[in-house]
């Protein structure tokens, strides 16, 4: 392998996929660790696939011959050709035992000479690919700039289409190489997500401009210098992964004096970038905000996706899951019908069975905080009036369930799969006349002029939120009928601020 | 507890027995359910019923009166369905359960639901698309779009500022009802009239003209005949080549799109799919590495093809694509007349090689 390291000028291409991380990294192994046995094993067959064999060159015996330095100290002989290595993982494949082996071999044996950047970020997303909920991902909206004033008057139909930008790969990359190329190195790679409809841009950043960098091999590996994209298919929705908010880039380097190389103002550089990549002449995007922020992607497709949930969730999943009427040609009054028939599900209604154990902290805290929540909302007065008791008369209890139904329709149920993680709620109404009613275990916060307007904020969090103040509002805790909406998840946010009772988006 | 032991055994085996028998009853229940009210339903028994003169047997008016909301609700629902096969496009009212709405200045708990049918090309109907409208209360009755389950790529927003103007200087708020002071309001002179009729022929064209895309990417793949993984047997013998991923017939996303594979075939195409959910473009690969990609107009004309070999542009294939009637549906019989073309002239070209 002929090593060029004498030539490092500064450069504006990007990273380059076959820059090698030595395998010697240590952070490597826990980077290949976080994959199971299979996967890694699936991931080194892409690899030593015909079509791929040549960007991912295993370590042969022909390349043995120019550094024949280490014989035999290798616990792994390389192999004479590439189907020897095949036939090796082979092996594996048809032995049982742990990924640490896999991973030994890849290190140590077939790619002694390194990792490249390329395979290391198809480890990254096989990864992502099994664990869709690993990351946090924030969904903004695909806006086309300076087109909302003047459809008012002459838009003919033919130029009304909602903004979705058809990306060409390499177009796409190479345009936000060029808006990022001055102040951010970085590598891209663009996979196809395997299980969802989506399609992920891995961008790693460094803020070295040199082709070759010079840094320590661990800030290769960092993941905090890692951000995800995800392009979801036919919608004018973009999600980013949120850069994790822990301290743990540290300021290795050693050149932390400047304020504009942390990763996060690297990450920062390059979600604004990506718009202005996705934009053509004459037709320039923006990105907006849509308070959306869960650690699933599923819910994220579901509520600001192609389908069919973006502007009817709570109360109004019945219509986006069609539960309430059945076809045309369906000769059953669609009142006899249950509602899973309707959607073609083979499951049993599942309301009976969500598991109370799944809803971690947030199952017992708002069981807790309910006199707090109650008189938060704007029906206040109403409130004070109800009977707290739990009435257990059967006829009670039919009423509530379909005042339930009714205010949330499908969603929390297992016929739709949004699980919001968190829910951020900022309530600008004035809770009450006597504010000094409702102790603080929730993370309120008072604020406002003289104190007159306290503002009082609620988090909820779990792992299906919406989900979980179902299950309270069956338990009659929550009056179905007097909630808000918000608590319904019918704005189909995660941040919220809620004016008279409702939602309204934050200005600032 | 123990597994092994007899007891519970067989306890698990007359569990699964009495399962299985429950599931047999809930089927056979559901179908008789659907042939009762089939049977309700069924025009011969409406016009006997609705017709009680002609009829004057004491027995049956009795038995009217006895079976007659059953009978009453049978024939409506029929006649519903009537309306929304011949006419697709369907209004039903809506209340919103938000108790919120009540304090709103402008909010009305009563919405207008549209419901739109779409009959697709295996001879059933998507799932129906619903818009929910709600009125303001100001002056003259005008309506915002205030839910909807209209698939993303169908720009509803914009429509509903086109046709439905003067909701435009609030719009832009999730429900932007909290800003419409009704002195803003005042100020605001709606030049425009609303035109709701137009706003949902236009939906609704969109909606149908992507169902009939789908259709006719679906049509041209049955005609090259597909092999359905796990479904179909398919030959060992060309066990290697990608796997594609169905179109979901209900164009529901979730609903776990079946793996598909072209069946070996004259044309050879190796894969032939929509590029995107709302499968304006379809991507085209032939077994010699030739890719090509072609878009569909909304009236199912192919508008622009491109081709692209080893060579560079395939301009033979292009025509062939857009030549002829350019219609979607007729793209196989054109690229087999291009072929018989393209085979006539090939051998000359390989005798100078």
């Amino acid at each position: 392998m002929p090593r060029q390291k004498s030539i490092r000028a500064p450069t504006t291409a990007s990273l380059p996929n076959n820059l090698r991380i030595p395998s010697t990294t240590p952070s490597l192994v826990k980077a290949l660790g976080k994959l199971p046995r299979q996967s890694l094993l699936d991931l080194v067959f892409q690899w030593l696939d015909d079509r791929n064999a040549k960007l991912f060159l295993p370590f042969l015996e022909s390349d043995e011959t120019e550094s024949p330095d280490d014989e035999g100290l290798r616990p792994y002989p390389a192999e004479r050709t590439l189907n020897d290595v095949r036939n090796a993982y082979q092996e594996l494949q048809f032995r049982k035992g742990g990924k640490r082996e896999v991973i030994d071999r890849i290190l140590d044996g077939d790619w002694r000479h390194g990792i490249t950047l390329r395979q290391l970020a198809m480890v990254d997303l096989r990864y992502l690919d099994d664990h869709t909920s690993s990351l946090r991902w924030t969904a903004l909206e695909l806006t086309r700039i300076g087109v909302s004033n003047s459809t008012h008057d002459n838009t003919s139909l033919t130029d009304i289409s909602a903004c979705m930008p058809r990306v060409h790969a390499s177009t796409f990359l190479t345009t936000l190489q060029n808006l990022i190329s001055p102040l951010v190195k970085a590598h891209f790679y663009l996979a196809r997500s395997a299980t969802l409809p989506l399609t992920f841009l891995r961008i790693f950043v460094t803020h070295s401009p040199y082709q070759n960098p010079r840094q320590a091999p661990e800030i290769l590996t960092d993941s905090s210098r890692v951000m995800y994209v995800a392009f979801p298919d036919s919608c004018p929705f973009v999600y980013t992964s949120l850069a994790s908010t822990t301290a743990g880039s540290k300021p290795a380097s050693g050149s932390a004096a400047a304020v504009a190389t942390d990763a996060r103002s690297l990450q920062r550089i390059v979600r604004d970038a990506v718009p202005k990549a996705l934009s053509l002449p004459h037709q320039r995007y923006t990105l907006k905000p849509t308070s959306l922020t869960a650690k699933s992607l599923q819910a994220l497709l579901t509520l600001r996706g192609a389908g069919r949930m973006n502007k009817a969730a709570g109360a109004f999943s019945i219509f986006a899951d069609a539960v309430i009427e059945g076809s045309p040609l369906d000769p059953r009054p669609s009142n006899t019908v249950a509602p899973e028939e309707h959607h073609k599900q083979s499951k049993r209604p599942s309301t009976s069975d969500l598991d109370p154990e799944k809803e971690k902290e947030n199952e017992n805290k708002p069981l807790d905080e309910e006199k707090d929540l109650d008189p938060s909302s704007s029906k206040m007065q109403l409130l004070r009036r109800r009977n707290p008791n739990l009435d257990l008369d059967p006829r009670a209890a039919k009423k509530r369930k379909l005042a339930v139904n009714a205010r949330f329709g499908t969603s929390g149920t297992r016929l739709s799969s949004a699980p919001l993680d968190r829910l951020d709620v900022r309530l600008l109404d004035a809770p009450t006349p006597t504010p000094s009613m409702f102790s603080s275990d929730t993370d309120e916060e008072a604020s406002g002029a003289d104190g007159s307007r306290p503002s009082l904020s609620l988090t909820f969090s779990g792992t299906d939120v919406i989900s979980g103040i179902r299950k309270l509002a069956e338990l009659g805790i929550v009056d179905a009928q007097r909630m808000p909406t918000w608590m319904t998840g019918e704005d189909a946010v995660s941040v919220a601020v809620v004016k008279r009772g409702r939602a309204v988006r934050d200005s600032g | 507890m123990d597994i092994n032991d007899p007891v519970t055994q067989a306890e698990e085996e007359l569990d699964s027995e009495i399962s299985s028998i429950r599931r047999e009853i809930r089927n056979l229940q559901q179908r008789r359910r659907f042939l009762s009210s089939s049977i309700l339903s069924s025009a011969a028994l409406q016009k006997r019923l609705s017709k009680p003169n002609q009829a004057p047997e004491l027995s049956l008016s009795n038995l009217n009166d006895d079976i007659s909301p059953l009978v009453r609700a049978a024939g409506s629902h029929a006649q519903s369905n009537h309306h929304r096969i011949a006419f697709s496009t369907t209004t039903f009212p809506f209340k919103d359960p938000s108790p919120s709405i009540d304090t709103e200045p402008d909010g009305s708990k009563n919405l207008l639901g549209v419901r739109i049918d779409v009959c697709v090309r295996n001879g059933r109907f998507a799932k129906p698309y619903y818009i929910l409208l709600r009125k303001l209360r100001v002056g003259k009755v005008r309506v915002k779009v205030h839910r909807h389950t209209i698939p993303a790529f169908i720009p509803v927003d914009r429509l509903e500022r086109v046709f439905l103007p003067g909701v435009s200087h609030e719009y832009g708020e999730g429900d932007g009802t909290e800003q419409a002071q009704p002195p803003l309001k005042d100020k605001q002179p709606h030049a425009r009239k609303q035109d709701l009729r137009g706003f949902i022929r236009e939906l609704r064209r969109q909606l149908v003209s992507w169902h009939t895309r789908l259709d006719a990417v679906q049509y041209l793949r049955d005609q090259i005949g597909v092999i359905r993984r796990g479904v179909d047997a398919y030959p060992d013998a060309e066990e290697d080549g990608p796997w594609d991923r169905d179109i979901p017939l209900d164009t529901d996303l979730d609903s776990g799109a079946m793996e598909i594979r072209l069946k070996q075939n004259e044309f050879g195409i190796v894969a032939l799919s929509p590029t995107a959910l709302e499968a304006s473009y379809v991507r085209i690969e032939w077994e010699d590495g030739r890719v090509g990609r072609f878009k569909i107009s909304s009236s199912g004309l192919v508008e622009r093809a491109v081709v692209i070999g080893d060579k560079g542009r395939d301009k033979a294939l292009e025509a062939a694509l857009t030549g002829g009637d350019k219609k979607v549906l007729t793209v196989l019989s054109r690229l087999k007349a291009g072929a018989v073309f393209t085979r006539e002239s090939s051998p000359s070209s390989l005798d100078s090689e």
